[in-house]
């Protein structure tokens, strides 16, 4: 036992004294930060204001066009000035304000109105953002106090697009085809980053949103003409989007005045909803109503899910390359003149572990520290969704089933270092290692939707499989029976494949050259 | 006292390959034993066998009076012949290490790795990974590493094998060292002359099997004696002595003979009966065998066949 011990230690202090590992400690948070932080600086920060041109053949559309974008800046700005109040509300009003925010009160269906909120088409937005006035509301959250004193002005993004007017080349009189044909040529010399240059042309042929009332149904889906989008960026879809609703809005708006319907009234109707509920009925009487908390404990499971696979590979990634190292070496031959073979395994597994916690734990430390020094509403009400997941159990669900994880494939992966001279040799066995280990990561959206699905089933009682898709499970309630046989199933496999393990162990590590062939695998697992 | 070593009858099988036949051997406690044999004659599978890395077929083996060596693991230190240290270990904590694996405390093994590399010259880069270190000075780390934990029985794998000749004399030094300081050496080299200057006893195996085992100069005793002899007259009758065995001319030096002697024979007879007959020698070159001649005597003909697995 001391040997293990010692060969543990050593195994540990190595691999945790490099300097690889720490960094790649803290890149994970880091690089979770930055996500977030970057797409969002991109967005608002780095792209420049975009000019497109517009030939409009009605000479009548400018102005909705105009509007519509507008809309869609205006949304933007609202959100803006929504993080800019966050971002500067006094420490104390936010603490307060997540305080009360009790998730398990709180109804899911938020999920969904916050989903609608974000189609600008729903009338009900469109009226809220009539009425508002960013810069207003700011100037009331500071007059109440909310807000702390020694802030920055708000400052309204920049518009996305902006539309140049005609230029002197082109030439509105000239015919449809000619038109299109010299805003072809110009797009085509543009430099996509350059801000003075063109971005897109929209080109609306005459007589686009010319209904006729006679045979209105037909009209539906065989307009004959279309409206052009041309853009040397054809992945941004937003300016076309924008423009597509500004459209369609004022298509609906003539048709309706054609019809003799009233648009308010109609728009009313649309904005009109029926309230759902939805109801656990597993819940305490009285508080069926599923809340936000019970719907982030469904999908909190995906995260750990994946942190699981994340440490996994980089834990038996170490020990495979330790094994090889030491084999390639022949430094193991020493070894085993020390210890046995299976006190140098035990040490390994032991030794490995531990930094596969060490590394678990420092992400999380990296990751609260990171949000503490951070601080702002978000941590608070990270540390809110800590509570949720710490209640829950989850923690303790993860951790076990990361140690099943680790003994079943540290097992393999022992063993297919210790058949190895090289780490070459070793990624010849590991391509199909990896893709058998992507399963878990396939299915892990899904199986939270239906948890006890045959998939998930299935799944579950694969013993390789059976850490993730239980823990992806775990917040469903899975089966009592599940649970204990997939453990006992999942514990009986960790023993065998270790015994396994080390019958390949003891006879491969001692051998150079080539890798074995799968019949004389066979024998040694027999022998 | 009982030998440090004992092999009776020790035999190795790969599948159908012979690789060790029916060995038997004795080292007594404090020698210094040579280890002979061409490659692939089976002298690593021994070693590993003599350490139970791997066991043998039939055959038993006792180790500082222990049935197993494993039982023994602490006072025994081994240097295989392929060597490899952790590229990122400091060469102290090495040497640390291998001797807490050898039931060292943890600090007297510290003290212990910088005291050594002190003495053999690696006091400076005692901080350095190995990694940094040049190739032969790696080697001698993984020395010092086998045998820092005092060691009562010390088994080298071709100790000399990737070092220089100063190197090699060092080598040579540390085995002295330890024999000095009591301990049992057993190593196997090709290189006949380091054997030959630093082996109390030795082993000859080809095939797996032992060939030879005693002192060199037994070894010698058994080569038949060779003597030059260079001589304008007439040398025939010198041809008819009993304990001659046969006699060749040099082609190339018309009056340069070679005589080779029976075993046992002394060239000194050879010399009195020339003075006898009132033969005039111009050269009388009785040259000892060396270690190199019974090597290639003994397993010429079966180092060129062997298979190298």
């Amino acid at each position: 036992m001391r040997y293990a011990y010692l060969i543990a230690v050593r195994e540990y202090l190595e691999n945790v004294k490099t300097k690889g590992f720490w960094i790649g400690i803290l890149l994970f948070p880091v690089i979770l930060l930055a996500s977030i932080k970057v797409t969002r600086f991109l967005e608002e920060e780095a792209t420049p204001t975009r000019n497109f041109v517009l030939a409009d053949f009605t000479g009548e559309l400018e102005a909705v066009i105009d509007q519509g974008l507008n809309r869609s800046h205006q949304w933007r700005v609202f959100s803006a000035a929504s993080d800019y109040v966050s971002k500067h509300t006094r420490k104390e009003f936010a603490r307060k304000q997540i305080e009360e925010m009790d998730l398990e009160k709180i109804p899911s269906s938020v999920i969904d109105a916050m989903k609608s909120m974000r189609q600008e088409e729903d009338a009900r937005f469109e009226g809220f953002l009539n009425s508002s006035d960013p810069k207003a509301w700011i100037r009331m959250m500071a007059d109440s106090g909310v807000l702390v004193e020694d802030r920055p002005d708000f400052e309204s993004p920049r518009p996305k697009f902006s539309r140049i007017p005609t230029p002197d080349w082109l030439d509105m009189n000239q015919s449809f085809k000619e038109v299109r044909a010299l805003l072809k040529e110009r797009l085509d010399e543009s430099n996509p980053s350059d801000e003075k240059d063109l971005f897109a042309a929209v080109v609306i042929p005459d007589g686009i949103l010319t209904p006729s009332k006679s045979n209105l149904l037909q009209l539906m889906g065989a307009r004959p003409k279309e409206v052009e989008y041309w853009s040397i960026n054809q992945a941004d879809f937003d300016l076309r989007d924008s423009i597509r609703r500004a459209l369609d809005r004022e298509l609906q708006r003539r048709l309706y005045a054609t019809e003799g319907l009233d648009e308010e009234l109609i728009k009313n109707i649309q904005s009109d909803r029926v309230p759902v509920v939805s109801l656990d009925p597993k819940k305490k009487e009285g508080e069926e109503e599923v809340s936000l908390a019970d719907t982030i404990r469904q999908y909190v499971p995906i995260g750990f899910v994946y942190l699981l696979w994340i440490s996994l590979m980089s834990v038996v990634q170490m020990l495979l390359n330790n094994t090889v190292e030491e084999k390639s070496n022949r430094i193991v031959e020493v070894l085993l003149s020390s210890v046995t073979a299976g006190e140098l395994m035990a040490g390994k597994l032991f030794g490995i572990a531990c930094v596969g916690f060490t590394m678990l734990f420092a992400w999380i430390a990296a990751l609260l520290g990171i949000l503490h020094w951070h601080a702002g509403p978000e941590a608070e009400f990270v540390t809110k969704l800590l509570d949720i997941i710490e209640n829950s159990g989850l923690l303790w669900i993860f951790l076990a089933y990361f140690l099943m994880a680790y003994l079943l494939y540290s097992g393999i992966f022992l063993a297919i270092g210790s058949v190895c001279s090289t780490i070459k040799d070793a990624q010849n066995f590991m391509g199909p290692v990896m893709i058998i280990m992507m399963v878990p990561l396939l299915t892990m959206m899904f199986i939270p939707k239906d948890p006890h699905g045959t998939l998930a089933t299935v799944l579950s009682w694969i013993p390789i499989y059976t850490p993730f898709v239980m823990l992806n499970r775990a917040a469903a309630n899975p089966p009592l029976f599940d649970i204990v046989g997939t453990t006992i199933l999942g514990f009986v496999s960790v023993v065998v494949v270790i015994w396994l393990a080390g019958k390949v162990f003891r006879t491969a590590i001692l051998r150079t050259g080539q890798a074995p062939r799968l019949v004389e695998l066979w024998r040694w697992l027999k022998g | 006292m009982t030998d440090a070593l004992i092999l009776e009858s020790v035999s190795k099988l790969y599948g159908d390959f012979q690789a060790v036949d029916s060995l038997s051997l004795r080292i007594p406690r404090g020698s210094v034993y040579g280890f002979l044999g061409p490659n692939g004659a089976g002298k690593t599978t021994t070693l590993r066998m003599i350490l139970e890395i791997i066991r043998p077929t039939s055959g038993t083996i006792s180790v500082l009076g222990a049935p197993s060596a494993l039982q023994v693991r602490d006072r025994i230190g081994y240097l295989p012949e392929e060597k490899g240290l952790y590229k990122k270990m400091k060469a102290w904590s090495t040497i640390a290490y291998f001797a807490s694996l050898k039931g060292m405390g943890r600090k007297a093994a510290k003290t212990r790795a910088f005291e050594l590399l002190e003495q053999y010259g690696l006091g400076d880069f005692a901080e350095s990974k190995t990694e940094a270190l040049s190739k032969g000075m790696q080697q001698k780390v993984q020395v010092l590493a086998s045998i820092a934990h005092k060691p009562e029985f010390v088994i080298l794998d071709e100790p000399f094998s990737g070092l220089d000749p100063v190197n090699q004399e060092v080598m040579e030094e540390v085995i002295r060292d330890m024999s000095s300081a009591g301990a049992t050496v057993l190593f196997s080299t090709h290189v006949m002359s380091h054997a030959e200057r630093i082996c109390d006893r030795f082993v000859l195996i080809a095939k797996g099997a032992s060939l030879f085992d005693g002192t060199v100069d037994e070894a010698k005793a058994l080569m038949p004696r060779r003597v030059l002899i260079e001589s304008a007259g007439d040398l025939s009758s010198l041809e008819q002595l009993p304990f001659v065995k046969s006699v060749q001319e040099d082609l190339n030096q018309p009056g340069l003979h070679e005589y080779r002697l029976k075993p046992d024979a002394d060239p000194h007879h050879l010399l009195d009966a020339a003075y006898e007959k009132g033969i005039r020698l111009t050269r009388f070159d009785r040259s000892e065998p060396s270690l190199h001649d019974i090597f290639v005597h003994m397993v010429g003909p079966e180092a060129r066949e062997a298979t190298v697995r």
